[in-house]
């Protein structure tokens, strides 16, 4: 038993370990060599922020992961659950760097229509892993 | 045969009354469930009773009762002609057990069965890889035993109705209602006719056989869960791949390659950067891999009924790209209610796993597959 609970608790220190070096190297390769500084306030503003799409309905990033991010999302089209967004309740969110720049590119060019600058992605991650 | 009618004496044993029932019944809710897929499992199961009760019949007919008996209404020709001119003058005969017209319609109605119920089990086995014959036949013998059962369940249905309709024209020329004669077994006979052996035991076995295996047939049904519904049909296990039930159940579910064809999903990867509304912007090594599994495992490997179909009936200079596009799908879905598209776990039409149980096996077989419930 004891064993177990030293593997799990093991477990669970690599993972906000690597979660850690994940976001770390994010927030690294987003200031640009530490030009910029990030801002989760900035973050939580842009979360909300509306951008309407060809048909001039507005899409933001709650449109689909809610503005609670504890609460599960739904995808805008398919209505495919997604996992909430807040690392408090999920704790794969944001762990590994690959698919953290593959979802900002994908969902920022859906969102916004074009790729998020750096600037931003460093303030909505921010944001995000506070949560 | 003397004309003086004297007493009521049983002319039809009881097994051979619970056949005919039976058979009617299966063969009524046979009619009622071909059609819809759905019912797929539920009509297999009348059809195995249809043939079993056949079975029986061909066995009583050698060792039945005398009335039940072949040989008893298999009459030559002279009988079969004399009737037909009695039919013709309006004097015709009137015959204990079936008139001789009768008993060549029921010959050709058991034979008619036998062939039903055989073409009936080789369609499941070659189209749907079901049933005791399956593995034993390809596809286009499916194909064509489909269209054997097809032809020869209507013409049975025809000789159905000239078969009620000759009770009914016997029934009213000699006064006796044959309907009741096959519920009750009499008839009225001339003196000296004595009534054959009731077999009540062996007509309670046929009726218990029936009771019995119906539950064991529907038990899964019986134990299924709301959240685990029960799927009468397996379909076989389709080639799977990580990646691609990674990255392609992010945004929708992981739709099997063999529901398009390899052109679409040429197109479909070409075009990553445009996939809809989303830019993908999937790496090469990724997109490689999926491409590589989608082209192997396309609509024209034919690993399934749905795939062999959608590709049928995709015009080869078409390129379909959404499955809900294809002719197939449009045709096998028009008849569902507008009212389940707007339904909260449907929203869109790929949704496919709102309804199919086996849309992420990706098999969709016919029985496995539930509508939800409306408000």
């Amino acid at each position: 038993m004891k064993k177990y609970i030293l593997i799990i608790s093991t477990l669970f220190i690599c993972q906000t370990a690597f979660a850690q070096s994940a976001q770390d190297e994010a927030f690294k390769a987003y200031s640009e060599n530490g030009k910029l500084k990030f801002d989760s306030k900035r973050g939580h503003v842009l979360w909300t922020k509306k951008h309407p799409d060809k048909e001039d309905k507005d899409r933001q990033c709650s449109t689909c992961h809610t503005k609670d991010l504890t609460q599960k999302g739904k995808h805008a089209k398919t209505g495919k659950v997604i996992e909430p967004m807040a690392p408090s309740v999920n704790k794969d969110r944001y762990t590994k760097l690959k698919k953290i720049n593959k979802w900002f590119k994908r969902n920022c060019k859906w969102t916004l229509g074009r790729e998020c600058t750096n600037q931003e992605k460093g303030d909505i991650l921010k944001y995000l892993t506070q949560q | 045969m003397p004309n003086k009618i004297i007493n009521k004496v049983v002319i039809w044993d009881l097994p051979t009354r619970v056949f005919h029932w039976l058979l009617l019944a299966s063969y009524l809710l046979a009619w009622i469930t071909y059609a819809d897929n759905r019912f797929l499992y539920f009509h297999v199961f009348v059809g195995y009773i249809f043939f079993g009760l056949l079975i029986f019949r061909l066995a009583w007919g050698f060792i039945g009762t005398h009335y039940a008996q072949f040989r008893s209404f298999a009459q030559d020709w002279s009988s079969v002609t004399e009737y037909l001119k009695g039919l013709i003058n309006g004097k015709a005969m009137r015959y204990i057990g079936h008139n001789p017209i009768g008993g060549y319609a029921i010959f050709a109605m058991l034979l008619l069965g036998f062939i039903i119920s055989i073409s009936g089990l080789l369609t499941l086995a070659g189209e749907e890889g079901h049933g005791p014959l399956q593995g034993m036949v390809n596809y286009s013998v499916g194909i064509a035993s489909h269209s054997i059962h097809e032809i020869l369940a209507w013409v049975m249905l025809l000789l159905t109705i000239v078969h009620v309709l000759g009770v009914i024209v016997e029934s009213i020329w000699h006064k006796e209602n044959l309907v009741w004669a096959m519920l009750s077994g009499q008839k009225e006979a001339a003196a000296g006719t004595s009534s054959i052996q009731g077999h009540h035991l062996l007509a309670l076995s046929i009726s218990m056989v029936v009771i019995i295996v119906t539950p064991i047939y529907f038990n899964g049904y019986l134990k299924e869960t709301a959240d685990k519904l029960y799927q009468p049909y397996k379909g076989p296990v389709l080639p799977d791949n990580a990646s691609w039930r990674e990255n392609c159940s992010e945004c929708h579910i992981a739709f099997h390659p063999s529901l398009l064809p390899a052109r679409s999903w040429q197109k479909i990867f070409n075009t990553q950067h445009q996939h809809f509304e989303d830019d993908l912007d999937l790496d090469d090594e990724t997109i490689t891999e999926l491409l590589k599994f989608h082209l192997d495992n396309a609509a024209e490997k034919e690993l399934t009924e749905a795939a062999r179909k959608i590709l049928y009936y995709t015009p080869e200079n078409v390129t379909p790209i959404r499955i809900t596009k294809t002719i197939y799908w449009e045709k096998k879905h028009k008849d569902i209610d507008e009212a389940y598209w707007k339904h909260d776990k449907i929203k869109i039409k790929g949704n496919c796993d709102a309804c199919h149980l086996d849309a992420k096996e990706g098999t969709y077989e016919d029985s496995d597959m539930r509508l939800p419930e409306l408000e």
